[in-house]
């Protein structure tokens, strides 16, 4: 639903919002967990887009003098072996997490519903070939995938999206197809059959939108476990290459090196993935449960 | 009186001496080392392997024909101690190097060893035997040696071509183990039979390799070891923690970098530990051939760019060499000294100076602020390569180069380099011997295969010769001392600095020798023993 | 349904080949080969040996034929022999089966045992102070990289016991081998609990709305009986789903804990042969792992069938 209408039924209903603005903060009221994760993304949102403006040093520029240098001036999380400034990874980092987290989910959800919506409408042979090849994604394990892309392609910022969106790919094939089995069927997908409205059209216009709701839980929700794979990537030597400052690689490198000697190094890529995840999480419930009733949890 | 006191000096000081003595044979025997290693060999073969992940667990099984004295931290000439071979001589022109063998001494099989098993182990390394070795890395340290005869059973000798004193170095390294006449290359790879103080038990793939000792050494007394256990953890940082838990008495030798080191002793301050340097330095190979390096100025001014302080300061916290070729001194026995080093560009202090003048001579060719040039900087993708990388490409963008890292596959890795589809490529070089024989024939004669960037200097490879053949070992340090310094000025292959690498273990295993100018060679553990 | 199993089996067997085919061709077209990589560690080149190895391991074929090879062999029970270590694939394979089957194995009871009866106490004290917290530790425990958590635990012990929970051949104690499976089964498992959890939850949230509770409430059945024979049956449904698609995830969270608690299972042994591109290792590996993804599909969807009575396949 639009939350236009969303905000048209309410006053139906008789609560006080006229609005798009007063509906927003009527849901962070009634949704405050989800309005937290909301928040807690958006922080992450603007550094990525603002990332230039609020760091005052590169985020690849080592510097020997300051190597392993602890929190304190000029430098707001510490510096790593290089010196690099870790505030500012944090924040170009949050620039990379979120382009895996967007990349991949746009990726995976533009092949799935594809995938999804020919094969539950169009049945028949169709169908048939394309659980075939979901069946296949499926059963290719994700690593397995990566570390082969990482070989023949290198690995790179591109690499790391595609492999983490395949996976993804069947999951949502599966959820659309499911509910474009059940849409088809009802009588106003008839209706506009019976107008002589394309199957494409119809598929567009009329199944998509409504399949569009578990989607979006989907989505929201992947956006914060693409960002764990890639934690995990990084952690068998795949995932985003150097330079880059990608927070799984910042987590996994100096995992256990350098807990005891310089924790910060650990803390704050850990605190920035863990936080980053659980705003998705919260986000996703309750866009749920907004959404989808039927699948509160 | 006087004849009492002497005499009970006498038998106090001989009570002293026996106690002493008794003291020193201490030793105790028995107990199972536990170490991890931290990858799967490719094979138990020493002769086809070109890492020390083989020679650190299969070291044991075999002997030389000599080998470096493992309690003695340098390896050089000077301690290189009979194995096999009871004495060498040298006939007088110096082409022929013969040794008196061992006699009594068994296989682990039973079979005796005999001089047919040295023939047969250096005509399958030359190549010259029916029965080959899949690969064989050091088919070049033998180009000098036209044949090994036999002379009886326990007499054989080496027919060189010219004279080669530091022929003795190659063999005495851990990577010249004795292979025998009746075990296959491919049973050597999977069942490795030597005559050495521990027997091989298994080698499970990617999970351990168990030796056990020898009864029937020749070495009476040793090894002190019951056997040996090498638990595979490829994951560092368990394996690391598994140690300061006290699963393992030993970590994998030099497998810990600085702050690792600095990390267990805060975890396990009992831990005994050394940093010491493996011969192994980090280096650029610089494709002469195809631009932009083909021109002379651009390799000058990157050479001159590099601020090895720098590198060092934050891959080693300090704790690394800097020098030429050859690894430097006080452990190197045949580096560039600092006065030396001091004079070849870009080895100066004042990284300042260096860096101007390496921006004029970008300038000359035509690349400035606003002209800058665009280079990929190649390396492998593991750590200890993309480290360096960083670095480098921070460094040059002081000379107006760009540089994007070009993270390579291993697999990919050597074609790339033997196809020079490379600009510049960030190198790890590790050096089997602290020779020159060994480093200046592998890395920079023409037509070796490790000659990455087909460096070829005529008259360097003269002097090549001249210092091989050289017997006066000051001589030979001054010629080695001029081919170094010409090779760092000619940017050959500009080493960046030379690598330090730290171990540790328990305190209740003694015995243990980290070698500080190889970490190749000092893994036969006859003498580790643990007091417990 | 005779007619519905033959035709799914048969559609089985298509997706195996499918996989088998794929997977076969990318390792070939990926540049680099075991060869290479033998020989690069040696750090040079010898064009000759190469070319021999290359023809020993049969490299030098065509791909068509090359699979042909394969797939006959395969046919025969006959895996080939793994490139690095020169034993029978089967020899190296079959052994780490086990280890990671008991891995799995525990993971999934494990992450069911806690995650079902969590999810029932959070729905049926829904809202309350317990529910939140149980919520919390959930999301929590899927808002860590898997690593991480596995480190966390392992330094965790280091800490405070002299001990470590990694893998050891030999454990000298009953003790010691239960924490070697159980302490990384519990790390994979944590994010699978977590995730049931919710479901379940909301699956008996769902449930404990509906018509038929409220009618078996009136009949007079205790609150006890209601909730967990009623409910709970019919929150499984979705759970079920979950724990198929979990299968398929199964295998990054092994190969990531099989690394860290240093475990000789399958799932490592898979990622080490394809750095090596020890291809029959890694083709008949992949196909395992593929079978086992297929067939438990194929069982979720028969449980499925069997625990909700409205969905019968007639396909």
């Amino acid at each position: 639903m639009q939350v236009n209408e969303y905000a048209a039924e309410l006053s139906r209903a008789g609560a006080n919002v006229g609005g798009r603005w007063s509906a927003a903060r009527f849901l962070a009221r009634r949704y405050p967990l989800g309005a937290i994760g909301a928040a807690i993304i958006a922080v992450f949102v603007f550094a990525a887009l603002f990332a230039e403006l609020i760091t005052f040093h590169d985020a690849l520029s080592t510097n020997s003098a300051m190597s392993l240098a602890p929190p304190g001036a000029g430098y707001w999380m510490g510096a790593d072996n290089f010196g690099r400034d870790v505030y500012s990874r944090i924040v170009f980092g949050a620039r990379i997490s979120l382009a895996v987290g967007m990349g991949s989910t746009a990726l995976g959800c533009l092949f799935g519903v594809a995938l999804g919506l020919l094969s539950g409408y169009l049945s028949g042979w169709v169908d048939l070939l394309i659980q075939r090849i979901i069946d296949i994604l499926q059963a290719l394990p994700l690593l397995v995938l990566a570390l082969v892309m990482a070989a023949a392609l290198g690995p790179s910022l591109q690499n790391t999206i595609i492999a983490i969106a395949i996976p993804l790919i069947p999951y949502v094939a599966r959820v659309i197809r499911a509910n474009t089995l059940a849409l088809r069927e009802l009588p106003f997908i008839e209706a506009a059959r019976a107008t002589g409205m394309s199957d494409l059209r119809i598929a567009l216009r009329h199944v998509l939108p409504n399949t569009l709701a578990p989607l979006i839980v989907l989505a929201t929700a992947q956006l914060g476990s693409a960002i764990l794979t890639e934690a995990s990537l990084s952690f068998l030597g795949l995932g985003i290459p150097e330079p880059f400052p990608s927070w799984g690689r910042m987590l996994s490198e100096s995992a256990a090196e350098y807990v005891r000697t310089a924790p910060w190094l650990v803390i704050f890529p850990g605190i920035a993935i863990s936080l980053v995840v659980f705003g998705t999480n919260l986000l996703g419930d309750a866009v749920r449960d907004l959404l989808d009733p039927r699948q509160r949890t | 009186m006087n004849r009492n006191y002497r005499s009970a000096v006498a038998t106090a000081a001989l009570l002293l001496g026996i106690f002493a003595a008794g003291a020193a044979f201490a030793q105790k025997q028995g107990g199972i080392l536990k170490m991890y290693h931290r990858d799967s060999p490719a094979s138990a073969s020493i002769h086809e392997e070109a890492t020390f992940s083989t020679n650190v667990p299969f070291m044991g099984v075999f002997n030389n024909l000599v080998m470096y004295k493992q309690d003695v931290a340098q390896n050089s000439l000077d301690s290189i101690v009979p194995d096999l071979a009871t004495s060498w001589s040298w006939n007088a022109d110096h082409t022929k190097l013969t040794f008196k063998l061992r006699e009594g001494v068994k296989w682990h099989d039973g079979k005796p060893f005999t001089s047919k098993d040295v023939k047969c182990t250096f005509d399958m390394v030359m190549g010259k035997a029916s029965a080959k070795f899949r690969k064989n890395p050091r088919k070049t340290w033998y180009e000098n040696v036209t044949d090994v005869v036999t002379n009886g059973d326990f007499e054989a000798t080496f027919i060189l071509q010219r004279p080669q004193p530091a022929l003795l170095a190659l063999l005495a390294s851990g990577y010249t183990p004795v292979y025998s006449c009746h075990v296959s290359p491919a049973e050597m790879r999977t069942h490795p039979i030597g005559t050495g103080p521990f027997k091989f038990v298994e080698f499970k793939t990617n999970e351990s390799i168990k030796l056990t000792r020898n009864p029937d050494y020749w070495k009476k007394g040793r090894p002190y070891l019951d056997g040996i256990e090498y638990t595979i953890i490829p994951n560092r940082s368990t394996a690391v923690l598994a140690f300061v838990a006290g699963k393992f008495d030993m970590s994998f030798p030099t497998n810990l970098s600085v702050a690792l080191v600095k990390d267990v002793k805060k975890q396990a301050p009992q831990a005994v530990c050394k940093i010491e340097p493996t011969n192994v330095n980090t280096n650029l190979i610089v494709n002469r051939d195809a631009p932009p390096f083909d021109n002379a100025d651009i390799r000058k001014a990157m050479a001159m760019t590099l601020d090895r302080k720098a590198f060092v300061d934050i891959l080693f916290e300090g704790h690394a060499g800097i020098g030429g070729a050859m690894l430097p001194p006080p452990e190197g026995g045949w580096g560039l000294t600092p006065a030396i080093l001091q004079t070849i560009p870009g080895y100066g202090p004042d990284v300042k100076k260096n860096r101007e003048e390496a921006r004029k001579l970008m300038q000359k060719a035509g690349y400035g602020p606003d002209k800058r040039l665009k280079v990929k900087i190649s390396t492998r993708n593991i750590p200890v390569y993309r480290d360096p990388a960083v670095i480098l490409i921070d460094q040059l963008k002081e000379i107006y180069i760009d540089g994007e890292l070009d993270v390579v596959e291993t697999a990919n890795w050597f074609s790339k380099v033997a196809r020079k589809d490379y600009a510049v490529g960030l190198n790890l070089t590790g050096n089997a011997v602290d020779d020159p024989d060994q480093a200046f024939y592998e890395n920079y004669a023409c037509g070796s295969e490790r000659n990455y960037t087909k460096y070829c200097n005529k008259d360097l490879e003269k002097l090549f010769d001249q210092q091989s053949m050289e017997p006066n070992k000051e001589k030979r340090q001054k010629l080695v001392w001029e081919i170094d310094r010409r090779l760092q000025e000619d940017v050959a292959r500009p080493i960046i600095f030379h690598a330090r690498e730290g171990s540790c273990w328990q305190p209740y295993v003694k015995g243990v020798t980290v070698m500080v100018n190889s970490t190749y060679n000092g893994y036969r553990y006859e003498d580790v023993w643990l007091d417990k | 349904m005779a007619t519905y199993l033959v035709r799914r089996s048969l559609l089985m067997l298509l997706t195996l080949f499918g996989i088998s085919i794929i997977i076969f061709t990318l390792l070939r077209i990926v540049p680099g080969n075991v060869v290479d990589i033998l020989f690069d560690a040696a750090g040079f080149v010898d064009p000759a040996d190469k070319a021999k190895l290359e023809a020993e391991l049969g490299l030098d074929k065509s791909i068509p034929l090359q699979y042909a090879a394969w797939i006959g062999n395969l046919a025969k029970g006959d895996l080939g022999y793994s490139y690095v270590s020169e034993k029978p694939a089967l020899d190296e394979i079959l052994p780490r089966i086990p280890i990671t089957a008991r891995l799995a194995g525990m993971a999934l009871v494990f992450s069911i045992l806690f995650g079902v009866p969590l999810g029932v106490i959070s729905a049926v004290k829904q809202n309350t102070g317990l529910d939140y917290a149980l919520r919390l530790v959930s999301l929590s425990g899927l808002s860590m990289p898997a690593f991480w958590l596995g480190l966390l635990i392992l330094m965790a012990f280091v800490a405070a016991t002299d001990s470590i929970p990694i893998y050891s051949a030999a454990p000298k104690s009953f003790w010691q081998a239960l924490l070697m499976y159980s302490v990384p089964a519990a790390a994979v498992g944590f994010r699978s609990s977590a995730l049931i959890m919710r479901l379940t939850r909301s699956s008996m949230l769902e449930v404990l709305r509906q018509d038929y509770i409220r009618t078996a409430r009136s009949k007079g059945a205790t609150e006890n009986s209601v909730n967990y024979r009623h409910a709970l049956r019919n929150a499984m449904l979705p759970v079920v789903t979950v724990i198929g698609i979990e299968a398929a995830f199964l295998i990054g969270g092994l190969i990531v804990t099989e690394t860290v608690f240093n475990i000789p299972g399958i799932a490592r042994f898979l990622v080490e042969a394809i750095r090596w591109r020890d291809y029959p290792i890694v083709q008949n590996l992949v196909m395992f792992v593929a079978v086992i993804v297929v067939v438990v599909n194929f069982a979720v969807d028969m449980l499925y069938a069997a625990l909700d009575p409205r969905i019968r396949y007639s396909d």
